[in-house]
């Protein structure tokens, strides 16, 4: 049992996914066709026996507040635990202020209120299977002032691409911070997962907006790690970055494949989400479905290759669609043929023949969009 | 306390021993049906969707995971303020245990609950049956006609009208006649098991038959035929839609088939009457680069790699490369390995099929039930 308060962190500007986020903020993009992005931190946390969770939502708050509600449905006990919406108090006059620290400071009451002595942090937009309380048993036998938990991985070049990479020493301590701009392939990257006492968290959100009224979470742990005693946990288990479309787009096609999904999905940790009701879905004697996840309440009349396909998606006689990423509730009419495209919720192609996007350039339908 | 003008009980103790090791371990309106739903989804998310906010459920044959189960009321919306399941086994009391005899008294035994909320009228429902019905319209039928009783009817075929329990009703809809089981059926309108009562009335009544040394305490039996004879205003409400008795192995089998085909007439996939059931927490259904899947109604958490056809797999199923499952039911966790040829069955819960076993045959023959795992 983790004796921390969660946080959920704001996304900054590294991390943004092109069309999905203009009607959504990062934590409520929908993600491997019956998940939103946040259901994976969040359950994380709860899994974890983290009993208050503080959730930070940037802008269009509405979704978020939705999908969450009071968190039952995370195992969020009702009297003894708390799920905590926050989002900024004040205005902002400027998108460049508009970052965790303002967040934090905007809320600073909630955070000492918070029964907690430590404090987990994690970002909505990494996709990983993560027990905290193996990061905190790390935490505590290093005696590390702040434990960042990274991941080594081989595709710096693509992926990760503007998140901190890490340079360790012998022990496991961090000795420096550097955006990856991807000119490297081998890195250690931060998976902006920290786990530090909550005064200290305190004091470097304080810190940071003495700084620069620019400065992030990250930046201040940056510039302290020759003051504090910063250390990695190297996490070893499946990482997608949803960082922009393309790690989007990847990350739902790896999860396709069974050997990829069960280093994500776990009986024993389960992802918890919010229930739609659905009934099962219902394939037609035209139905032609391979390698593909497909969410309740569909249903399906024509050819699906390679994708991703949300609740409540009705694929009409004669239409195909191959790598695609189709969101709850579009409908894809008659003859119609994708490639390479992430329909958004509730989009109609009706009269379009074809739709034909590649690997390096997506087509991306609009949410309500009919065509 | 605020007052609920209807208050819905579920008879829920039967066991439906028709079903065989189906209902070994659980009562009828536990069996799994749907793909993801078990019997008594049914009747408690029409209540929900009907806006009945009391609802007592009466359960006695293996009782413990109906319990628990339709307690998690959250899953049917009905766990607002004023709002609620109540499970209501037989309980002991201070003249003995009081095992429910009949279906009229297991509500007998339980006036105490329904006086706590003291409404106008109670709704009587069966908790193994599969409809989708709006309650809220047969109440407004019960006020119009100014019924003491209102029972729901259905239209069934009249050759088969002598398999229930018959209401002859005049033109107005009341009721002059009713026959359990008649051999030469005057009309074919079926008692669904659905009754409305004015609760005064109905509690009246109920203490009257405990004292009835001859009563079996049954509803059909004894009270319906108790009121129409002492001259009380009983009306017919009309009911169009599926409705099915899933009482044997076959006919579970066809209710199952029935949700296969888009346009027949038990559509679960109505937004605005949904059926509500357990949060299943699992990833979405994975079709595999082998599989074939025709006509067929699939639920979350399935892997499918082989070929599945005509049939409804439940949650977490698992068909393996070179399997084949034809016009079958794959109940929760079932597993049809390499090279299992599964036909015409339905396949309890956690069941496996091994590699090259083959279960069930084609043609028009009964549904075999397969409750132990079966090897090559």
């Amino acid at each position: 049992m983790c004796n921390a308060l969660g946080i959920i962190n704001y996304d900054d500007a590294s991390a943004y996914v092109e069309g999905l986020q203009d009607y959504r903020p990062m934590p409520s993009v929908s993600f491997l066709g019956r998940y939103r992005l946040i259901d994976f931190a969040l359950s994380n946390m709860t899994n974890s026996g983290i009993k208050h969770v503080q959730v930070y939502v940037k802008s269009k708050p509405r979704s978020v507040f939705e999908h969450l509600g009071t968190g039952r449905q995370y195992n969020i006990n009702s009297k003894r635990g708390k799920l905590h919406l926050l989002s900024g108090e004040e205005p902002i006059h400027s998108e460049i202020y508009n970052h965790d620290i303002t967040a934090f400071m905007q809320n600073m009451q909630f955070i000492e209120e918070a029964k907690y002595p430590y404090v987990v942090i994690a970002p909505s937009f990494m996709v990983t299977k993560i027990d905290f309380n193996d990061v905190m048993a790390a935490h505590m036998e290093s005696g590390a002032d702040v434990t960042v938990a990274y991941k080594t991985i081989d595709n710096a070049k693509e992926a990760f691409i503007g998140i901190n990479t890490l340079t360790l020493d012998r022990d496991k301590r961090i000795v420096k911070f550097e955006k990856n701009q991807g000119k490297f392939k081998n890195r250690h990257v931060s998976l902006r997962m920290y786990i530090m006492r909550k005064n200290l968290f305190i004091d470097l959100v304080k810190l940071a907006q003495k700084t620069s009224s620019m400065y992030t979470l990250s930046d201040i742990i940056g510039d302290n790690l020759n003051t504090l005693n910063v250390v990695g946990y190297n996490h070893k288990g499946y990482v997608a970055c949803i960082n922009n479309l393309d790690q989007y787009f990847k990350a739902n096609m790896e999860l396709i494949c069974r050997d990829k999904a069960s280093e994500l999905f776990d009986p024993k940790w389960p992802f918890h989400t919010r229930t739609n009701d659905s009934c099962p879905t219902q394939y037609s004697p035209l139905a032609d479905v391979k390698f593909s996840t497909i969410a309740n309440g569909c249903f399906i009349e024509g050819e699906v290759r390679n994708s991703v396909l949300g609740r409540g998606v009705i694929v009409k006689p004669g239409a195909v669609i191959e790598n695609c990423i189709v969101l709850p509730g579009a409908f894809i009419g008659e003859n119609a043929k994708l490639k390479y495209c992430i329909v958004d919720k509730n989009a109609k192609i009706m009269h379009v023949k074809e739709l034909l996007g590649t690997p390096e350039d997506l087509i991306y339908v609009k949410r309500r969009d009919t065509l | 306390m605020r007052q609920h003008s209807m208050v819905a009980m579920i008879l829920a103790g039967g066991r439906g021993s028709r079903l065989l090791e189906l209902t070994n371990k659980v009562a009828k309106p536990a069996v799994y049906f749907g793909g993801k739903y078990r019997i008594i989804d049914f009747p408690l998310s029409n209540c929900a969707n009907s806006d009945i906010n009391i609802v007592g459920v009466l359960t006695q044959y293996e009782s413990v995971l109906l319990n628990s189960y339709v307690t998690q009321d959250q899953r049917w919306g009905l766990d607002a303020k004023d709002s609620g399941i109540f499970v209501l086994p037989p309980r002991e009391k201070s003249e003995g245990f009081g095992l429910y005899r009949g279906t009229a008294d297991a509500i007998t035994q339980n006036i105490d609950f329904l006086d706590q909320y003291d409404p106008e009228y109670v709704l009587i429902l069966s908790g193994d049956h599969i409809y989708k019905m709006d309650y809220d319209k047969m109440l407004s039928d019960h006020k119009k006609n100014n019924a003491d009783i209102t029972i729901a009817v259905l239209e069934v075929p009249l050759k088969e009208a002598s398999r229930f329990g018959i209401m002859n009703a005049d033109e107005t809809g009341r009721i002059v006649e009713f026959e359990e089981k008649p051999k030469q059926p005057k009309s074919n309108l079926a008692s669904m098991g659905v009754y409305i009562f004015n609760w005064k009335l109905l509690r009246k009544m109920l203490v009257d038959d405990v004292k009835a040394e001859k009563s079996s305490h049954d509803f059909g039996k004894d009270i319906i035929p108790g009121a129409l004879n002492s001259g009380k205003r009983l009306f017919t409400h009309r009911f169009k839609g599926y409705w099915k008795d899933v009482g044997t192995i076959d006919s579970l089998w066809e209710a199952n088939m029935d949700l296969i085909y888009r346009g027949s007439e038990l559509d679960l996939s109505d937004p605005a009457w949904k059926i509500y059931t357990e949060d299943i927490t699992l990833p979405s259904q994975y079709i595999g680069r082998n599989a074939t899947v025709k006509n067929a109604y699939i639920n979350q958490g399935c892997i499918v790699d082989g070929h599945v056809e005509n049939s409804v797999l439940f949650t977490s199923c698992v068909v393996e490369e070179g399997a084949k499952v034809i016009d079958s039911v794959l109940m929760p966790g079932a597993i049809v390995r390499k090279g299992a040829l599964v036909q015409r069955v339905i396949v309890a819960d956690e069941v496996e099929i091994k590699e090259n076993a083959k279960v069930g045959k084609p043609g028009d023959g009964e549904i075999e039930l397969i409750h132990r795992n079966v090897h090559a």
